[in-house]
């Protein structure tokens, strides 16, 4: 064989041969991952994991650092994405026949009830995961410099989830989504309670313009559904992946997890997988300063506790996303996805809910719709935006409940947050409120004088004393985030499990009149 | 630090190559297992279960005065019916080339699309339809006919 | 760090578990899977899969037949299965017109609750089999309906006439003989010969044949039927539209007044609610506070029936006191008001005659006509009716009455009613009732009552002069106390009414306050009796003269 003579056909015979392990190594170019030279290469050479830095610290790889709340928010996206993106296979976006779609989908379509089940219950998972994973940011002070930026593209991530949420609530069409879509286009139309008690809304209407923007009518109408259909399966998945890009981006750039100072002497090293890097004092500095923020690598003479992150990060990254999984394929299998009747615009349902993460807003809305659901969401979510600027602190970075005060103050501010809002409910439903004491009272006063904004201004209260007390912004942020978490909990609970039909206070839905 | 100095490895050491691992393969197996199984059902979906079309078995009422071999075309069918001495018959008008609809002549069809023509009885005269166009069973039910456009029948065959 | 490679193995394990019950639940477990398994047809086993009925232009995608294996399209399952026993033979075949365009339910389901309704927000449940005619309502509207004792009459004369020897109605008679025509009968197979339409000269050729005696059976099985019962044969004929317990329930209906106050495709009286759609009404949407038993329309409507006032507060409707029967009569006549729109193409003959000829849901005879709108108010035999809470209804065939109501005076009320009062103008509007209607009705009334006519006076209509101010404080003390200070009705009817008092003569308000009427409290003043002396001819007709005032006011 040896003298045979490479004719063209010969070579082009040879090379064809050669086609599945040429493709392989033109695929894979580093080789096996086994060495620490080729882990890096396996990250660095492809394009979805470059996202990662080649090396991970222990100190992140810790379970409790994250919670591996970020990657659960990722991957319930992942898992919204590849079922809404089937489900649209038998969706039509048209009133009517979008429900009748749904039914279809529900009753004939082939996995097609497990998969909006799946679709639901990852859009909860989430909605729920997010919250957590802001918290968790939040605890651990991880929004401070270099991160500010991040935090804010993570505060616009979690008003994406919640309006690709909201706005898929309205898809199916029944009598569930479009009372819920009716209630929350007149929160959209709310400042008219504002520009009303000024007499300007005749010359500027923003609320009716809100309304008329989202609905595309005066009604919610197939107009309606076909807006709600582009954000929720177009325009919002975009926003959505961009914002996740940038987010994910950041994080590599601003030097990965936030860590306390000393994060070196708290871990320990003893793990085989550790195989330490740069034990010795470099021959020359490695110029990564100027693009990469936070301690370069090279400048340190002891050496990195860090793991390549192939494969360390990514058993637990996959762990998290078949964990994730898991969860919403349990739940899906015992709990399918609401569908009630079709939608009739006549006959309201009562009592019509929004999806359960707005219930806190319907209960401060049943006071006055633009506090409840415009006034404090927004104060809520400008004060969330502002919390890494006015914090310029140091104490605690990475650290849980790090900084003054500590894990202690945010157990007294959990007792007072949970204390104060169930007290003003209490009263509230008790007693009624001022509509019911003088049936006279103009509605402006009503809009800065409810619930809500009582439980604001006494959480605000309990901020300023907390920050006085302990001379520190973070203190003064730790007690108000605390607060509006559990206010946000105790609203939402009193929302969704004791208000009934004309949003009546009920001790069980067991006690709901029939209709 | 846990590591002791006379140990410390160097980064110009070669790294020690890692034990088999079966835990990790295992762990990335059953992960394998679990997305083939999901892709399996995800693959599923687009194959609906059920076609939505209307029945393909239908009632005609044939007009009183229809001339012997001239075409009578149900609305919204791709059916031909015709009626002679001998009884009654029904001609499929779906081209059997690439399903445009032919157009019924007096002396035969005629398809639009590629220029296929069919003899008066269905059969292939010129063009690229590879089959004759396919008669359909027709039954009688008191005085109207019923056609099933799913079941055909030999090339002839009238009621 | 192993603790996350057990995470994801045991994760991935388990969604692996869980992928594989769902797919084995979704394939294997559903209902219709066992259905289908155990259903055979002539070759053995049927395909285990998904069957539909689809109808484009009724917007119906019926799923039953994936259980109701039997009735799927080109199925012939020959298994002893009841679930997948074939559809009996009916008229609109159901693999073309779907099943839940006749019974209701939620076609597009696949499991039997959804499907048959059984979940609290579907609002169309399956109509239960005993009304499953109620379903034809929902395209067809039945017309010339008589009331029941005539429809039953109609029947039993069909009966006595022997028709039913080479007549096939409603799935009964028609024997089948060597030599019979198309369908092996003797005769054509009636059902349906109301909304086809028949040869208005059947009785002249049944005779020539019979005379002829052309076969055996002409000359056994027919002879010479009377004029009556010519008319009972017509009025059966007419309303044959295959749906024999609808138009029983129709006339039921035609026998109780509802009408009166109830109106159906825009006819009838406004005082109780429209009820041309009342069969569609959405049970979740219904008190069913006093309503026992479960939480269904029919049962809704049923006890609305039995107990009005309790079922729905408020009510104004009487308790009719009906049996049993007559209630899941007239329940199932409830339940066929579903009227939705419907695509042209599948438009029925009588749905048009209804809609666009004004043709009439009840038979325009005399007697249909009286028990259908005027019977609830006025009594079966017209000697009136009080319900607690609404104004008495006068007796129309009192004698007395009758006597001195002249039939301009009876059509006149007819016609065009009372203002703001329960009698409606019947003879007013699109749908009023036509001339020879009215006329037939005055003239029923007076055979109620016993065939009294009107004897005239030969006065013209307004011939007292009385002094009004007199007739004031004499109506106060005597009239005042039942019909109100200035007419306007209390225990007794409302005199001061315009358009009463136009319809009115002198002559009959005057011997109306002397002579009274009998079997009523009202009694005549012209004589004494033991609380008040007898007014004068003079005092009555000033009486009248101050009534006339009222007219103005």
């Amino acid at each position: 064989m040896e003298n045979e003579e490479r004719t063209a056909l010969n070579t082009f015979w040879h090379n064809l041969r050669a086609v599945p392990v040429d493709l392989y190594r033109a695929m894979f170019r580093g080789g096996a991952p086994v060495t620490d030279r080729t882990r890096s290469s396996f990250v660095f050479g492809n394009v979805f994991l470059h996202l990662h830095s080649v090396r991970t610290h222990l100190w992140s790889l810790r379970w409790t650092a994250t919670m591996g709340l970020g990657i659960i928010t990722t991957a319930a996206f992942l898992i919204t994405l590849v079922t809404g993106v089937l489900l649209m296979f038998y969706y039509k976006p048209y009133p009517d026949v979008a429900y009748q779609s749904i039914k279809d989908i529900h009753f004939i379509v082939p996995t097609g009830r497990f998969i909006r089940n799946i679709h639901r219950w990852a859009a909860n998972v989430m909605v729920v995961a997010v919250i957590l994973h802001m918290a968790r940011a939040f605890y651990t002070a991880s929004y401070r410099k270099p991160r500010e930026f991040n935090w804010l593209i993570g505060w616009g991530l979690l008003v994406t989830t919640l309006a690709l949420s909201f706005t898929g609530y309205l898809l199916p069409w029944d009598q569930l989504a479009y009372w819920a879509i009716t209630i929350g286009a007149n929160i959209a139309q709310s400042p008219r309670e504002i520009t009303d008690a000024m007499g300007i809304t005749d010359l500027m209407d923003i609320g009716g313009l809100q309304r008329e923007i989202l609905l595309g009518s005066d009604i919610v109408g197939e107009e309606s559904l076909i807006r709600f259909y582009l954000l929720h399966v177009m325009i919002l998945p975009i926003v959505m992946a961009m914002l996740m890009a940038v987010h994910f981006w950041r994080i590599r750039k601003d030097g990965g997890l936030a860590k306390p100072a000393d994060v070196n002497e708290r871990v320990s090293v003893s793990q085989p997988e550790h195989y330490p890097v740069f034990t010795e004092e470099p021959k020359k500095t490695y110029q990564l300063a100027a693009v990469v923020k936070g301690r370069t690598p090279a400048v340190g003479s002891g050496p990195e506790n860090t793991v390549p992150s192939m494969p360390h990060l990514f058993y637990a990254e996959l762990g998290i996303l078949m964990f994730t999984t898991l969860v919403c394929v349990a739940l899906a299998l015992v709990s399918d996805a609401p569908l009630k009747e079709l939608a009739n615009p006549l006959v309201p349902e009562n009592p019509a809910k929004a999806p359960w993460y707005f219930l806190g807003l319907q209960e401060i809305v049943s006071f006055s719709a633009f506090m409840g659901g415009i006034g404090i969401p927004m104060l809520c979510w400008i004060g969330l935006g502002l919390i890494p600027f006015l914090d310029k602190e140091t104490e605690g970075t990475g650290e849980w409940f790090g900084g003054p005060g500590g894990a202690r103050l945010t157990l007294w501010s959990m007792v007072y947050g949970f204390a104060t809002s169930i007290a003003v409910e209490a009263f509230a439903i008790r007693f009624g409120w001022l509509r019911e004491w003088f049936p006279d009272v103009p509605q402006l006063v009503i809009t800065f004088l409810n619930p809500g904004t009582v439980i604001t201004a006494l959480y605000a209260a309990f901020s300023i004393w907390a920050l006085r007390r302990f001379n520190s912004t973070r203190a003064g942020a730790l007690a108000l985030f605390t607060c509006f978490l559990c206010g946000f909990i105790v609203l939402t609970v009193i929302g969704t499990y004791f208000r009934g039909p004309n949003w009546v206070f009920f001790w069980s839905p067991a006690d709901w009149n029939a209709h | 630090m846990t590591t002791k100095p006379k140990e410390k490895p160097s980064r110009f050491d070669p790294e020690p190559l890692p034990r088999r691992d079966f835990l990790g393969l295992a762990a990335l197996g059953s992960m394998a297992l679990a997305l083939l199984v999901s892709a399996f059902g995800m693959l599923r979906l687009p194959k609906a279960a059920v076609s939505a079309s209307p029945a393909k078995k239908f009632e005609v009422d044939l007009p009183d005065a229809l001339p012997a071999g001239e075409a009578f075309v149900p609305p919204g069918r791709n059916v031909a019916v015709f009626r002679d001495a001998e009884g009654v018959y029904a001609i499929s008008t779906v081209c059997t080339h690439l399903g445009c609809i032919v157009k019924a002549l007096p002396n035969g069809f005629e398809c639009p699309c590629h220029g296929s023509g069919f003899a008066s009885d269905g059969a292939v005269t010129k063009g690229p339809a590879p089959k004759p166009l396919p008669w359909l069973k027709v039954s009688a039910r008191g005085n109207s006919v019923v056609i099933d456009e799913e079941t055909t029948v030999a090339s002839g065959t009238k009621v | 760090m192993k603790k996350n490679k057990y995470l994801l193995m045991v994760s991935s394990i388990g969604v692996f578990a869980l992928l594989v019950i769902a797919a084995v639940s979704e394939n294997f477990l559903k209902d219709w899977h066992a259905i289908q398994g155990q259903a055979r047809a002539e070759d053995g086993p049927i395909e285990v899969r998904l069957r539909q009925v689809v109808n484009n232009d009724l917007r119906r995608t019926d799923r039953c037949v994936t259980c109701h294996v039997g009735m799927a399209p080109g199925e012939q399952i020959t298994s002893q299965l009841k679930v997948a026993q074939p559809h009996k033979p009916v008229v609109h075949d159901p693999a073309v017109m779907g099943c839940t365009t006749c019974h209701g339910g939620q076609g597009q389901a696949t499991e039997m609750d959804d499907a048959h309704g059984n979940v609290h927000f579907w609002t169309e449940p399956m109509l239960p089999a005993k009304y499953a005619y109620a379903s034809c309502g929902t395209c067809h509207t039945p017309l010339n309906v008589p009331n029941l004792a005539s429809l039953t009459s109609a029947r039993q004369a069909f009966e006595r006439l022997d028709c039913y020897a080479c007549h096939r109605l409603d799935g009964r008679g028609g024997t089948i003989r060597p030599g019979g025509n198309l369908t092996g009968m003797d005769g054509p197979d009636l059902s349906h010969i109301g909304l086809k339409g028949y040869d208005a000269e059947w009785y002249v050729s049944h005779l020539g044949k019979n005379r002829e005696g052309a076969s055996e059976a002409w000359k056994a099985s027919f002879r010479e039927i009377s004029d009556a019962d010519l008319r009972l044969l017509k009025l059966l004929l007419d309303t044959q539209m295959g749906a024999p317990k609808l138009i029983e329930a129709r006339a039921q209906f035609n026998s109780v007044g509802c009408t009166g106050c109830h109106a159906v495709s825009g006819f009838g009286g406004q005082n109780g609610p429209e009820l041309s759609r009342v069969g569609e009404k959405d049970p979740n949407q219904l008190n069913f506070r006093n309503v026992p038993g479960e939480r269904s329309l029919t049962n809704w409507i049923a006890q609305h029936f039995r107990s009005p006032a309790s079922t729905v507060p408020g009510s104004l409707m009487p308790a009719l006191d009906l049996n049993e029967q007559e209630i899941d009569l007239l329940t199932m006549y409830m339940l066929s008001l579903r009227r939705r729109g419907l695509p042209d193409v599948f438009l029925p003959k009588d749905r048009v005659k209804a809609m666009r000829f004004g043709a009439r849901e009840f038979l325009t005879e005399p007697a249909t006509v009286y028990s259908t709108i005027c019977s609830s108010c006025h009594g079966a035999s017209g000697k009136g009716a009080r319900f607690p809470g609404n104004p008495p209804n006068p007796s129309i065939t009192n004698p007395d009455f009758l006597a001195i109501a002249s039939d301009d005076y009876l059509y006149a009320t007819i016609a065009r009613g009372r203002t703001s009062r329960p009698m409606l103008a019947w003879g007013e509007g699109e749908r009023g009732l036509g001339d020879a209607e009215i006329r037939g009705l005055v003239a029923y009334i007076r055979q109620l009552g016993g065939g009294v006519q009107f004897v005239s006076d030969g006065r013209p209509a307004r011939w007292v002069s009385g002094d009004a101010p007199t007739g004031e404080r004499l109506y106060k003390a005597n009239c005042a106390g039942c019909h109100g200070a200035i007419g306007g009705g209390g225990e007794g009817p409302a005199i001061g009414n315009a358009s009463f008092l136009t319809a009115a003569t002198d002559t009959f308000l005057v011997e109306t306050i002397s002579r009274g009427r009998t079997g009523t409290i009202m009694q005549g003043f012209a004589t004494p009796n033991t609380v008040r002396p007898a007014l004068t001819r003079a005092e009555i007709e000033s009486i009248v003269a101050f009534i006339r005032t009222l007219e103005k006011k």
